[in-house]
């Protein structure tokens, strides 16, 4: 299997689906001349052309009310933003527009479009560039949303997102672009609503959104050898749908849940995915179902700020051992 | 909100272990109320709170053993248990919420539980009962398991966060038949088949943990020798013969040792004292304890004062010491504050024995069997006599063989002319 980074992933999907459907195309700020901020549309303009490659002005709710009208018309626009921060300003294409404009028209319309952006801490961008926002998407109903956390998921679901005919917001992580792992050749789309078991245990489990499957796989390992506890790490990969089945299934196993994201704590991924494992798996329960979160503040500049300002390994360690005995 | 602790009920007492709560959660006290049935070092007691107020929750469960001055209780003023949950709860980082209607949040106490479908609820054992038990702490996989496999709830002890009732708790339960043994008598297990047979282990009860401790500490550290007096019992016979027609109860032979012991002791200051770090300590008063087979181990119960207590009177505190001994009722200052000790086996048939100094005190007398034994009498003729051994056992540390000696001719001049102890 070849081994290649996440962003040569994201690349891949995007020539392939290109290749294989005229109807799509890339837009957004510097995708064309630049290659991207993150370099994800490398070589696009050269081999696609301009009419496919777009360079936009710097007015996010223009590019997205633009690739809803392209959507709308029968084109399948790849729009590209900056950072997760930067689409607050295309707030009203996106919950009034992409996720309602089928519902408003009875389905005469839909909206097969894809809105691609990098989000979360790590490199020092400060409160106005490194958030986590998917507990905002996860919140509209009309619009799906992935979280590719490996360079096989980042392709897989980029591709499943483009042929859905439903607005995608697809939600990449900053510090992810230069991870390297192994991508199956000529590998298919994923399936949205499949969540992906990323290490197998039978004591507790740990479900990590984004990067946080990764902290969370590193925290199992530490807790095999250390505590001698087994850990199921599960990586949901999209968060709408949301694979509740392969959860809900490993809570009655291990009877113990731990949730970790990047995001704030308040109205997060894990409040809603909290409530829902108590919602359907009360009677299986052994301990409350724990959340590790980013801490409830605006992303700080300072690097041991922004670094204490989200999860790392042991607080997931912590969270795990905290429903076994008191710590 | 007060938090009621585990009280020091004796001067010894570092740990105690909670019998039997007499109230339950959402209970009003009043103060004086008796809460707690307590295992101390030397007995068993109730305890009483000192607070009025609403019992808001157990913390310590039955058969939990917790130190002096660890919570055992908290007592609220008002009503419920709920709102301290409630007020907890909304701490906990929530912005605040001025706009809301107040009257949306304030009257759920306690949020109500949905009537139970018949089909989905098993016959747990953890449901409040009639008579008003607390809600046991599971979680909700433990709960569900527990009445799948019909273990009691509140027989266990959670190993989760908290004490919380967890799965594995459930699991280890139902594996060992759904019981568990009560915390106050000691668990037996049995061991593997040897050439001594199969073994079964017991735990010792607290009463029997202090007993043992004491008694190898007394034997460890007390230098002891003894003194053997033969005693003519006749006239105390005689004596006794006439104070039951008077007397109910009639003193018993050992009353009149111990309020012989009691008057000796009052001229002999240092045998009612105690060699203490390097001090001899000698008592104003003349506390003379009674050794007393029961509750499976060993108590001594303090005739308080015995020397200005009449026959009677002794006799009359004796008969109670003993009856709540066998009861497991006495308390720890019925057993506190003795400066000596009488133990008597002659009820059988034992001659004359040796014991273990009562720490700290200096010394301790044992009673042997009265008995007809063939003596000479003054002109050399021999006759049966009511004949008694006494045997003194003293810590040499403080007592000298004539102090010894002079102490117990005297118990034994005392018992021979009687008529001074009837007085």
């Amino acid at each position: 299997m070849p081994t290649m980074r996440y962003r040569e992933a994201l690349n891949e999907a995007l020539r392939e689906e290109m290749q294989a459907d005229e109807s799509v195309f890339v837009m957004g700020e510097d995708v064309g001349v630049f290659q991207g901020a993150f370099k994800v549309t490398k070589g696009l303009l050269e081999e696609f052309g301009e009419r496919r490659v777009r360079d936009t002005p710097i007015s996010e709710n223009t590019i997205v009310g633009m690739g809803v009208g392209a959507a709308m018309v029968g084109l399948r626009p790849v729009v590209e933003l900056m950072t997760v921060n930067f689409s607050l300003l295309a707030m009203d294409q996106i919950v009034n527009h992409a996720a309602a404009v089928g519902y408003m028209f009875g389905g005469q319309v839909s909206v097969p479009m894809v809105i691609r952006m990098p989000g979360g801490a790590g490199h020092q961008l400060g409160p106005t560039h490194s958030h986590s926002f998917e507990a905002w998407y996860l919140h509209v109903p009309g619009l799906l949303v992935a979280v590719p956390s490996t360079p096989a998921d980042a392709k897989g679901l980029l591709k499943a997102a483009i042929q859905d005919d439903n607005p995608v917001i697809f939600i990449e992580h900053e510090t992810l672009y230069g991870q390297k792992g192994e991508v199956p050749e000529n590998g298919g789309a994923s399936r949205f609503g499949e969540a992906a078991i990323r290490r197998e245990g039978d004591d507790v489990t740990v479900v990590g959104i984004s990067r946080m499957a990764i902290t969370a796989e590193k925290a199992a390992e530490t807790l095999a050898s250390e505590h001698e506890i087994d850990a199921e790490v599960i990586d949901p990969r999209t968060l709408r749908p949301l694979d509740m089945d392969t959860i809900v299934e490993s809570v009655k196993k291990t009877n113990r849940a731990v949730i970790v994201e990047e995001g704030w704590p308040h109205g997060g991924v894990g409040a809603n995915l909290a409530a829902l494992i108590q919602e359907q798996a009360f009677d299986w329960l052994d301990a409350p179902v724990m959340r590790v979160t980013g801490a409830d503040v605006p992303m700080p500049y300072s690097k041991p700020l922004e670094q204490a300002a989200f999860p790392h390994e042991e607080h997931v360690v912590q969270a795990a051992l905290s429903t076994f005995k008191d710590t | 909100m007060s938090e009621i602790t585990m009280p020091r009920l004796s001067d010894s007492m570092e740990e105690g272990t909670i019998l039997k709560w007499l109230v339950s959660e959402g209970d009003e006290v009043k103060r004086g109320q008796a809460i707690a049935e307590i295992e101390t070092d030397k007995a068993n007691m109730t305890y009483e709170v000192d607070t009025d107020g609403t019992v808001s929750e157990l913390v310590a469960k039955e058969g939990d053993t917790l130190p002096v001055g660890e919570v055992i209780a908290r007592v609220g003023e008002g009503n419920g248990a709920g709102r301290s949950s409630l007020d907890a709860g909304r701490e906990q980082d929530e912005p605040e919420q001025k706009d809301e209607e107040p009257d949306q949040e304030e009257p759920q106490e306690e949020p109500e539980k949905p009537e139970p479908k018949p089909d989905q609820r098993p016959a747990t054992s953890d449901q409040p009962s009639s008579n008003g038990g607390e809600r046991v702490k599971a979680s909700p996989v433990a709960r569900r398991m527990a009445g799948e496999m019909g273990v009691e709830l509140a027989q266990l002890e959670g190993s989760g966060p908290g004490g919380r009732i967890v799965k594995a708790d459930v699991e280890a339960a139902a594996k060992d038949g759904g019981e568990r043994k009560p915390a106050a008598a000691p668990a037996a297990q049995r061991g593997e088949a040897g050439a001594k047979g199969e073994v079964e282990y017991q735990e010792l009860t607290r009463l029997q943990q202090t007993v043992t401790r004491r008694m190898a500490e007394s034997k460890a550290t007390a230098p002891d020798f003894q003194l053997v007096a033969e005693v003519d019992m006749s006239a105390a016979v005689e004596l006794r013969k006439r104070l039951k027609e008077v007397a109910d109860p009639a003193p018993s032979f050992n009353d009149m040792v111990v309020k012989a012991a009691a008057l000796a002791l009052r001229d002999n200051r240092r045998v009612n004292g105690a060699y203490r770090d390097g001090k001899f300590e000698l008592y104003s008063r003349v506390n003379v304890g009674i050794a007393v087979a029961g509750q499976n181990a060993l108590v001594v119960p303090t005739i308080f004062d015995a020397d200005q207590k009449s026959l009677g009177h002794i006799a009359k505190d004796a008969r109670a010491l003993i009856e709540k001994v066998r009861e497991g009722q006495v308390t720890p200052p019925e057993v506190s504050g003795g400066t000596f000790t009488v133990s008597n086996l002659g009820m059988y048939g034992i001659d004359s024995f040796s014991a273990i100094i009562n720490p700290p005190q200096a010394a301790l007398l044992t009673v042997g069997a009265l008995k007809k034994r063939a003596v000479p009498d003054d002109r050399g003729r021999i006759v049966a006599r009511d004949m008694m051994n006494l045997t003194l056992v003293c810590d040499h540390r403080i007592l000298y063989g004539a102090d010894g000696a002079q102490f117990l001719a005297r118990v034994r001049e005392l018992l021979e002319s009687p008529l001074s102890l009837a007085l």
